[in-house]
């Protein structure tokens, strides 16, 4: 994390979406004249078609397969998870990205070179070229240098951005992310800050009232005619039709809504109806529940009040394909045999998000979080450099008990062991860890 | 029954001289801006010719206008509602500058201030869009005159109605005959630059059926440019917005008339109120192209029918609209002799402009190069006409050369009666033959002599009582914000995008 970092996934985000939206409504409302598409189709339209047709194309493309993930993730999720399609995702996004940075650079080009164009240009307008152009590369470069980003996005990116919306950040979960995505997310709120200053704003009159307005369009400017006949009969008709068919769909869906909605709240103040023999076996079901709680607590207690907590027979232990076990802090940990035959423990609980790291050791002797793609050396505990974790996974102390239950050998993390250890006295021996070691280790 | 009112138009060709005075009153009241130089909102076409845009009659090309479709509906002929939204990337049918021209100035400053020298200094043309100096090599105008021309005349789109042999015959050298036609935006009663418009911004006027652009609403999306099949709607190229002939509102509502009808040198221009119903309009844009005047003028309503009268009062047409219309000089043209006719009746957007075709080239078609002295045969024969009667129905009666016909002998006719009444040259029984055919009374033919050729301002511009005043009525509507709804009415210097 850099100290910028807290500006670019919190501050900028905000200042973005806050100037996109008051500084378009701000512009509409002191000058809508300036609102246009501002079209230069007139004076040059023979590259115009090769840069606006697959520039608009692409981007539509792009913007959906950044949009669905976003407001359906369980869909998302449940669509890329098949590998056909999330290959078949990932190609065509890259090839609509192509095309977009096609005709980005078509469009430019023809900005530069053409006399009449020259004219007509701002210096915003290549500024925002630019900045467009650098989006979709930085957009390609990840899509091809840090492969099924439809996939891995869903657990960063996607909670990242919903995060925003619902006004739970998290920037944790970015700034791990490589260097190459976090420049895509910058960029991409850089341009929304600009849009309300820029010829972007056209985006927002996509007249899509023109698919059902008649026609015709007449307007009275006299209030006297508009009491005595508003508008023409074909007219008036078309638009009382629209309007029924517009008022009728959305009380529909209202009462719809109305219904579920009343049914909740009565079904909540009025309160679970159900018989006595009912009632009577949903309390016990309930009294059974919080036992059980209350036992796994005791146990839990219990076990941490143990000096020794039971791991597996040493012989049970390997180099390559760790057990997991539970530690004191009742965290995730796995246990491994070191080279020299004695036993190897370590957390299991990712540095980065706290996920749960593999226990198959590559031949690199590394063990994987599969969460953001951390390779942790289990002889160090270190993650290797640029992973998303920073900080090394912690050894833990263990303890070799004979079968008779007197020490054999200890070890407290980053320790020496302690103990005579010979092959015949490790006959039998069970790994145990040690409370002492626990909490030499929080301390 | 839906009546509305129309400012409507008459140009008589017969007396219009070319002179493009219109123009040019227009281009130094309206389109004298930056990324207006191009626009001539009124402009004057030698016929046969090109005109201007290069060839706008040829919607095979731009796709103006309406077509009828297999199931016998009306549908713009540019676009459905759904590829609409596909053209505004890339719009195919929108004329670029190169169907129009580079628009220039000259360097009139070197004619100031030129270095001592031997040669006289000259001013460069430079142009207005780039400052840099060019070659002009296409104007508003280019053709002018040039009838016969093979690199312009000949691709007029109207001769494609024309044999071969009446081809040759109307471009062959000592036979050249052309004529002007001056254009404006037609203010149509089933405009397609309206339906077209994604935004919703081009408006026709309930008051007076002007056709105008909302400046504010207008998001340059330019497929009202594609729809115009007279290609009346100009894109500014600095301001990235649509602009178009506003009929002069500001002059119309303080009782004048537009600058182009005022300045008219040759007095061909006519103003004045029809009434129309409006929901009779689309079907009868449906009717098959010979039939099309006639269903034009079947939706044209009478303004001393009681019936009529009742439908407009109810409708919210003022008293002093309906007795406008009742002394209408485009009423009388359109309806009572049936001597104006629409502009391309076939795009089917009912223009509000009609047209007296020209006899004028008729005449002097009696000897070799020789004018006869027949007086008889005084304005020769209209099926010698030198201007083919096949080539005036492709432009005004969507090729019904009937009607045509019918109007040239009317106008034949009334020539031959005042002939006979003034110089008593004309044999009184050739009068009467001539009025017989052309199915004209004595006395229509003295009111239509009249309004012709002696007519005075007040009888050319029966102007609609449209006042400023009712036009910005409405309680709380500063007048600022409301000129915003109509046209031009800038309240800021406009820039581009700003």
């Amino acid at each position: 994390m850099t100290a910028l970092d807290p500006f670019l996934f919190l501050g900028l985000p905000y200042l973005a979406l806050t100037l996109l939206v008051v500084g378009s409504i701000w512009r509409f409302r002191t000058n809508r004249f300036s609102y246009s598409a501002l079209s230069s189709q007139f004076l040059e339209r023979r590259q115009l078609l090769w840069g606006s047709a697959p520039w608009h194309i692409g981007l539509f493309i792009v913007l959906v397969g950044h949009l669905i993930p976003l407001l359906a993730p369980g869909f998302w999720k449940a669509l890329v998870s098949h590998p056909a399609m999330l290959l078949a995702i990932e190609t065509i996004g890259v090839a609509a990205g192509m095309m977009a940075l096609a005709g980005l650079l078509v469009l430019t080009a023809r900005r530069v070179f053409s006399g009449p164009l020259q004219r007509i240009t701002t210096v915003m307008d290549l500024v925002i070229l630019g900045l467009l152009i650098l989006q979709v590369a930085l957009g390609l470069a990840v899509a091809l240098n840090h492969r099924w980003g439809a996939q891995w996005s869903v657990g960063t990116l996607v909670p990242y951005l919903r995060g925003l919306f619902t006004l739970r950040p998290d920037m944790e979960l970015v700034i791990a992310l490589p260097p190459l995505v976090k420049l895509h997310v910058v960029g991409a709120f850089v341009i929304i800050a600009l849009i309300p200053f820029s010829r972007l704003v056209h985006a927002f009159s996509l007249p899509v009232a023109y698919l059902w307005r008649p026609p015709q369009k007449v307007v009275w400017n006299n209030p006297r005619r508009w009491a005595v006949q508003p508008r023409s009969v074909r007219e008036l008709e078309e638009g009382r039709r629209l309007f029924l068919r517009g008022v009728g769909a959305t009380a529909t869906a209202g009462l719809l809504m109305g219904v579920g909605v009343a049914d909740k709240l009565v079904r909540f103040f009025s309160g679970p109806r159900m018989e006595h023999e009912e009632e009577i076996a949903m309390l016990r079901k309930k009294l059974e529940r919080l036992e059980q709680t209350a036992e796994g607590r005791e146990l839990e207690l219990e076990r941490k009040r143990k000096e020794f907590i039971h791991v597996a027979a040493l012989a049970e232990l390997n180099g390559s394909d760790g057990k997991y076990f539970i530690d004191y802090e009742m965290r995730p940990a796995l246990a491994f045999k070191d080279g020299d035959g004695l036993p190897l423990l370590i957390s299991a609980k990712c540095t980065h998000l706290g996920c749960t790291v593999a226990g198959r050791v590559d031949p690199q002797g590394r063990i994987l979080c599969p969460c953001h793609i951390s390779y942790f050396d289990i002889a160090t505990g270190r993650p290797n450099p640029g992973s998303p974790a920073k900080a090394p996974l912690p050894h833990i102390g263990w303890a070799l008990l004979d079968p008779s239950g007197a020490v054999i050998a200890q070890k407290a993390p980053g320790g020496p062991v302690e103990g005579e250890v010979t092959p015949d006295r490790l006959q039998g021996a069970q790994v145990y860890i040690a409370k002492r070691f626990a909490e030499e280790g929080r301390a | 029954m839906d009546v509305r009112a129309q400012t409507a138009m008459v140009f008589h060709l017969d007396k219009c001289i070319g002179c493009h005075t219109c123009s040019v009153a227009c281009k130094n009241v309206w389109t004298d801006r930056p990324g207006a130089e191009y626009m001539w909102w009124n402009n004057v076409e030698t016929k046969p010719g090109t005109g201007y845009p290069t060839l706008w009659e040829d919607q095979i090309n731009y796709n103006g206008g309406w077509k009828v479709d297999e199931e016998g509906r009306l549908q713009l002929r540019c676009q459905s509602k759904s590829d609409a939204f596909v053209k505004l990337f890339y719009n195919p049918n929108q004329p670029g500058l190169d169907d129009y021209y580079e628009p220039w100035t000259y360097q009139y400053d070197d004619l100031f201030d030129p270095e001592q020298g031997d040669d006289q200094p000259t001013a460069r043309p430079i142009s207005q869009l780039t400052g840099k100096e060019m070659k002009i090599e296409a104007g508003p105008n280019w053709d002018d005159d040039l009838s016969g021309s093979p690199i312009y005349a000949e691709n007029d789109p109207n001769l494609q109605v024309l044999s071969d042999e009446d081809r040759r015959m109307l471009f062959e050298v000592e036979r050249l005959s052309m004529m002007y036609l001056p254009r404006i935006c037609n203010h149509c009663a089933n405009p397609s630059c309206v339906a077209a418009c994604p935004s919703g911004a081009i408006y026709k006027r309930g008051e007076d059926g002007i056709v105008l652009i909302n400046q504010e609403i207008c998001r340059g999306w330019r497929n009202c440019i594609a729809a115009c099949p007279y290609k009346k709607i100009y894109f500014n190229w600095v301001t990235g917005k649509s602009e178009k002939c506003i009929l002069c509102y500001p002059r119309i509502e303080t009782g004048q008339a537009p600058a182009c009808f005022h300045s008219c040198v040759g007095r061909i221009r006519y103003m004045g109120v029809l009434l129309y119903d409006a929901e009779q309009v689309e079907s009868a844009m449906q009717a098959p192209d010979s039939g099309l005047v006639d269903a034009q003028r079947a939706v044209l309503l009478d303004p001393s029918d009681p019936k009529v009268i009742e439908g407009a009062r109810r409708s919210g047409i003022s008293e002093a609209m309906l007795e406008t219309a009742r002394r209408s000089p485009v009423w009388k043209y359109v309806m009572e002799w049936k001597l104006a006719l629409p502009l391309h009746p076939e795009f089917r957007t009912m223009p509000m402009l009609y047209y007296v075709p020209p006899l004028m080239p008729v005449m002097g078609r009696a000897g070799e190069g020789v004018y006869g002295h027949d007086l008889d045969e005084l304005f020769g024969k209209i099926e010698e006409a030198r201007l083919p009667m096949k080539y005036l129905a492709a432009l005004f009666s969507a090729g019904n050369v009937e009607l045509v016909e019918g109007v040239m002998r009317k106008l034949l006719a009334v020539r031959i009666a005042m002939r006979a009444k003034d110089l008593d040259d004309v044999s009184q029984a050739r009068a009467a033959r001539a009025l017989r055919d052309a199915d004209l009374t004595q006395a229509q033919a003295e009111a239509i002599y009249r309004l012709t050729s002696l007519c005075d301002e007040h009888a050319r511009y029966v102007m609609p009582p449209v006042q400023r005043e009712e036009a910005m009525s409405e309680p709380g509507c500063r007048p600022d914000a409301c000129k915003g709804e109509c046209g031009l009415g800038f309240t800021r210097p406009p820039e581009r995008g700003r």
